[in-house]
């Protein structure tokens, strides 16, 4: 047996898996650049195959292109009046829908009576795609906006109340019990103890959502008439054969999602469950 | 603010399912009664499967008796309730509250002006030395740190009965000696009537001024066991380790309640 081992630990020079804070502005710029580099390299390809591919400019665009189209709309003010159009939409049913969607999930987690009596209904109308509705809505509502922010409040409700179901069902038995012998009785466990508790599903829950709602969204403004959206400006462009129009369109939709998801989703993440420590947070 | 608990020929059995859709009824235990006198310090303990927690439970309101009754000052208990403050053994913080919300979590449920109720967070937060620790989340906290704030949650609202379930059984055995020793000193400033559970004999006899041995098919109390020792006291005692002695046997007397439970259902009438 040899010697008793040293009491020094030998921690190694360069660690991978982070160990704790490293210098600030160091540690920001390699994590910006880690992020920075797929992009770059995916706008080089792209530059590349626009410029030296052969392919007819006005189908391949290259960025600058772009980039051009991009300019002129929001010169004219059609860029601002689309995301407000586009936004303004959105939020009006994710509102609406998540609430009605947590409400109702909180309540089928917790009561069985609820969850009996509508878990059937509700594995009917989630087989549903809102997508498939939309002759539906369309009929009701005519050619209007009212018939996208119907489906986009469906589809959001259904999301939401699934995944706050099952989030509220998965909450350790021994939290329940606490609340109980420590007066959060009836109704009022639910916003006490229920939702905080499931936070996480639940915001997993709005991403989900907000994305199949942002998708759907698209699409209808593509269908129905609405006078500014981006969908509807995609629409228009083709219409028109302004491919740089479109692509510069879709660039933005999918740059607004981004935005969504990291700057409100991320943040609510950030002032609940990774502030309270019930969700790993990564490195 | 001190009460008594009452046991009365408390009885709890669950119905087991056995094929061919009869129903038979396996009893844990049966016309259990005991008291646990006001500014008691009372532990039962016992073999696993024997009910210890399942008893806990009825007393705190979280299941429901087959038979029997609990009793509170004279008042029967039919659930839940603020006269009785419990700390489990998974310690049950509410980790999106810090420790002082987890502390005042029960006060908010009482009508109480908020004075009072950051009062008596000051208080025992205090009580069980986290004072520095009151803006901290419950998961930046240690096993045995998270477990103090279980029993200043549960010392908060001032309860006639504090119902404690294994409260040390998920620490490490250093942090648990310390944490007996913490819980002895609390008890001795707060004469609390306590109701402990726990499998570990040597703690039972460290805490208690009565111990009773649950054992059987079903259990019954079987032992009951009045301990007089000065505290603080040591484990190294003679008369310490005599007791120990005596209530492992009534344990081991028996055969371990779990392996039974099949060949023993007993059919009680509805």
């Amino acid at each position: 047996m040899p010697g008793p081992q040293s009491a020094a630990v030998q921690t190694p020079a360069h660690t991978s898996v982070s160990d704790g804070q490293s210098s600030g502005v160091g540690s920001w710029l390699r994590g910006a650049g880690t992020a920075l580099a797929p992009i770059a390299v995916i706008l080089a390809l792209w530059e590349g195959v626009a410029l030296y591919g052969g392919l007819p400019p006005s189908l391949f665009p290259p960025l600058e292109t772009i980039f051009g189209a991009l300019m002129r709309m929001a010169a004219d003010g059609n860029l601002a009046a689309d995301l407000l159009g586009t936004f303004r939409r959105l939020f009006q049913s994710v509102i609406i829908g998540a609430i009605a969607g947590t409400l109702f999930g909180t309540l089928m987690g917790y009561f069985r009576l609820w969850e009996r009596a509508f878990v059937a209904p509700l594995n009917f109308l989630l087989a549903i795609p809102g997508t498939a509705l939309f002759p539906l809505s369309m009929i009701w509502f005519g050619l209007t906006e009212a018939a996208i922010i119907t489906i986009l409040i469906y589809e959001v409700a259904l999301t939401v109340t699934v995944t706050t179901w099952t989030g509220v069902k998965t909450i350790d038995l021994s939290l329940i019990r606490a609340a109980r012998v420590f007066g959060a009785n009836g109704i009022s466990i639910l916003w006490r103890v229920l939702i905080p508790a499931a936070l996480p599903s639940i915001i997993s829950g709005y991403r989900i959502a907000f994305s199949r709602a942002w998708r759907i969204l698209i699409i209808a403004e593509m269908l129905v008439s609405v006078t500014a959206g981006l969908g509807y400006r995609l629409y228009y462009a083709r219409e028109f054969f302004h491919f740089d129009l479109v692509y510069a369109g879709l660039f933005v939709v999918g740059i607004s999602g981004l935005l969504i998801e990291r700057v409100l989703l991320r943040s609510l993440e950030i002032a609940t469950v990774n502030r309270w420590g019930t969700v790993r947070e990564l490195g | 603010m001190t009460g008594d608990l009452r046991i009365e020929r408390l009885s709890k059995a669950f119905p087991v399912r056995q094929g061919w859709g009869r129903r038979s009824w396996h009893s844990v235990f049966r016309d259990i009664s005991f008291s646990v006198y006001a500014g008691e310090f009372v532990t039962v303990i016992g073999p696993s499967g024997c009910g210890k927690s399942t008893l806990l439970c009825i007393a705190a309101g979280l299941e429901s008796a087959t038979g029997g009754t609990v009793s509170v000052d004279g008042r029967a208990v039919s659930g839940p309730g603020l006269d009785r403050g419990v700390v489990f053994q998974e310690f049950a913080l509410f980790p999106w509250l810090s420790v002082r919300d987890n502390i005042m979590f029960g006060l908010r449920s009482m009508a109480l002006p908020r004075e009072e109720r950051q009062a008596r967070a000051d208080k025992y937060v205090d009580l069980v030395g986290l004072a520095r620790f009151a803006d901290y989340y419950p998961s930046k906290l240690s096993g045995g740190m998270r477990q103090r704030v279980g029993i200043a949650r549960a010392l908060a609202i001032e309860p006639a009965v504090l119902l404690m379930d294994e409260p040390f059984g998920a620490l490490d055995a250093l942090t648990r000696e310390n944490m007996q020793s913490a819980l002895s000193d609390i008890w001795q400033g707060t004469r609390k009537t306590v109701l402990f559970i726990t499998h570990d004999i040597g703690e039972a006899v460290f805490l208690s001024e009565r111990v009773l041995v649950l054992n059987g098919q079903p259990s019954q109390i079987v032992l009951e066991v009045r301990i007089d020792l000065p505290r603080p006291r040591s484990r190294h005692d003679p008369q310490f380790q005599a007791i120990v002695q005596e209530l492992e046997n009534a344990i081991r007397g028996r055969a371990s309640v779990g392996f039974q439970q099949q060949a023993n259902n007993e059919e009680v009438t509805s």
